[in-house]
């Protein structure tokens, strides 16, 4: 396994927009909202225009997570459990009402719509992925984000993870806590001693789950002092370990 | 190529327009034959649709695993039947724990949300079968892995036209980082009225079958399949030798008009397999037969292989598209199969190649490579294949070695 670790992240989620704001959040965790989107006023208004709210949560925690970087230069990863499903949708309902499709928003279903537009806004034209995997996005998104490392020990890694509320008739069906929000943490290689040690185990979850977002899960860990995170449903749990005393998260 | 990144190809399975097996559609593919299009008039109001779909019946989606059941992994399921053999010897070597699953997909089941939708439009209530598994887009790697039964990670990649393409890069990865001792990687993608009325909207789809690189081209031909391979870190065998990868910064819908991007990922997967551009014996186009694709396709194609130190002819170049139509999501990884084949076919006498099949009218406007004719062989050696997708996010593969 490579050793890595993550040297800084940004997030947002409405009424949590700032580093600030997330520590005070971290130490007295409670559910995110699900209303609201972000100026995102750092983006051209032409580009923001495209811009749905996913899209603007997103980058917003991505360029928040990258001011200190040539963000250009980064690798990237694109997690979502939804993704744009919304718009499929809404497009789906025109289709049944035999109205027709608008081309640009049929080109923005893809689930890669997100990383299309931050590599346009960030003129990106490094290797990028994007990944789903039903309740297990964040931790396989942070597996792509290895995967990304692998082929290019030299580039860090920028992996956001986000999501918002799914559209109503649809939400009941998935078991997954409610909010926005956007993760973005930037992952690079380095020794063993500073790795976040990651790890999967078969049959071996955890029995409950926090009220929020896995992303937002290691997030709280990241600024806690707690050794090992175990986040998964299911079929296997996924494992984060500190090799370090010190906090893995820069900002 | 360095051991810890091997990545042999050891099974692979397809089910497209052209059969149901790879020992349907290989004869087919080398014979140019274009009989798996159909004129579809109920995906598009008003407007009959030529695709390559699949004619044969679908396997049914086990009662276990009704959540998953939707046409796109049932093309799918039909592809990993082919692989039961191969995948209980990879269980049986390594432990269930140790096996994953990448797919890449840009449909999921949205075909089947399609019918849904359109029931809630009619009665108010979503279709009483319809579950959220069957249209998110991780649905398709967990169906694969419970239908299965094993443990390891299990995700989709979905990044337009070059998903299946990526899912093969990651399993490569997933190998080298030691997380998995065995990778099913592959994609699948399904015709549907979303895809169908949305590739309508912007233009892009061709009247007749799609002719890539004709001057009389006039756009792509959508096409529906899946292929599955069986990754491991054998040292024997085909293998995945090189990996190129680009994004493009430029549009969503349309590729960057110089072809950079497209130069980026061919160049990238060369310096990953460590090979000069004149040791590429084959190359599958990404040829759509859009007007922008070929001309910008064909330009990266004479810079990537025009400079070398053989002072510059691109290697034989066809494009599949006019056999099985763009199969989306899984076109990168369906065309990774026909490279497979390319390698495993190959004989004393050299490779035969797949033609590169069009009215024969070459556009004088851009630049085109060399076109397979039929019969042509060429001596064994490695294979390239693009993939390029919405977003700007490319993808070229070269695969190489002896089927063991």
């Amino acid at each position: 396994m490579i050793a890595a670790r993550v040297c800084n992240w940004s997030a947002w989620s409405p009424g949590l927009e700032d580093p600030v704001a997330w520590r005070q959040w971290a130490s007295n965790p409670r559910e995110l909202s699900g209303e609201g989107r972000p100026r995102a006023d750092f983006l051209p208004a032409m580009l923001r225009r495209r811009c749905g709210t996913l899209a603007r949560i997103l980058l917003t925690a991505a360029f928040g997570c990258c001011e200190d970087v040539e963000i250009s230069e980064l690798g990237s990863v694109f997690a979502s459990r939804h993704g744009n499903i919304n718009e499929s949708i809404d497009l789906l309902q025109r289709l049944a009402e035999d109205k027709p499709l608008s081309p640009t928003r049929f080109s923005h279903t893809v689930h890669n719509a997100q990383a299309g537009l931050f590599s346009i806004a960030s003129a990106n034209r490094q290797p990028s992925s994007s990944v789903a995997a039903q309740q297990d996005s964040f931790a396989c998104g942070y597996l792509e984000a290895l995967t990304l490392l692998e082929r290019y020990p030299q580039r860090q890694v920028l992996l956001v993870m986000g999501d918002v509320p799914l559209a109503p008739d649809f939400a009941s069906m998935v078991d997954e806590p409610a909010g926005s929000y956007g993760l973005a943490l930037r992952l690079e290689v380095c020794t063993e001693d500073d790795a976040v040690t990651f790890g999967i185990a078969p049959g071996d979850t955890p029995t409950s789950r926090p009220p929020w977002p896995d992303a937002i899960e290691f997030l709280r860990w990241c600024l806690s002092d707690e050794p090992v995170l175990t986040l998964g449903r299911g079929r296997r749990a996924w494992h984060w370990q500190r090799n370090t005393a010190e906090t893995t998260a820069a900002a | 190529m360095a051991g810890n990144r091997r990545c042999s190809l050891v099974a692979m399975s397809m089910i497209n327009a052209l059969g149901a097996s790879a020992e349907e559609i290989w004869p087919r593919l080398l014979a140019g034959d274009q009989s798996g299009f159909a004129v579809r008039e109920d995906l598009v109001p008003g407007v009959p649709m030529i695709v390559a779909q699949i004619g044969t019946p679908l396997p049914p989606i086990p009662k276990r695993l009704e959540r998953y059941d939707c046409r796109n992994n049932a093309i799918l399921l039909a592809a990993l039947e082919q692989l039961e053999k191969p995948i209980s010897d990879v269980i049986e070597r390594f432990g269930r724990d140790r096996i994953g699953v990448v797919i890449g997909t840009s449909t999921s089941g949205v075909s089947d949300a399609e019918i849904a939708i359109r029931h809630r439009h009619e009665t108010g209530e979503l279709a009483k079968a319809f579950r959220y598994d069957q249209l998110e887009f991780g649905g398709a790697a967990n169906f694969v892995a419970e239908w299965v039964g094993v443990g390891g990670p299990s995700y989709a990649i979905s990044t337009a036209c070059s998903s299946g393409a990526r899912a093969l890069a990651t399993a490569r990865s997933l190998l080298a980082l030691g997380i998995c001792d065995a990778v099913i990687a592959g994609g699948s993608d399904s015709l549907g009225r979303l895809t169908t009325n949305g590739f309508s909207s912007l233009q892009v789809v061709s009247n007749s079958i799609t002719n890539p690189y004709s001057a009389n081209r006039s756009g792509l031909t959508l096409g529906e399949g899946a292929t599955l391979f069986l990754c491991t870190r054998d040292p024997a065998g085909i293998q995945l030798a090189g990996v190129g990868e680009s994004t493009e910064a430029h549009h969503m819908s349309a590729p960057d008009p110089d072809g950079r991007g497209a130069e980026q990922a061919m160049r990238g997967a060369l310096a990953d397999a460590q090979l000069a551009a004149d040791a590429i014996r084959y190359l599958n186009l990404h040829g759509t037969g859009t007007q922008l694709n070929d001309s910008m396709e064909g330009a990266a194609v004479a810079r990537t292989f025009g400079d070398g130190p053989s002072g510059g002819a691109a290697p034989p170049c066809s494009s599949t598209k006019p056999l099985v139509g763009h199969t989306l999501g899984a076109a990168g990884v369906v065309e990774a199969g026909f490279c497979w084949l390319t390698l495993r076919e190959a004989g004393t006498d050299g490779m035969e190649l797949i033609p590169h099949v069009f009215d024969g009218v070459p556009d004088p406007e851009i630049e085109t490579p060399p076109l397979v004719a039929p019969g042509t062989r060429v001596p064994r050696g490695p294979v390239m294949t693009n993939s390029f997708g919405f977003g700007g996010n490319n993808c070229t593969l070269i695969l190489d070695g002896e089927f063991a």
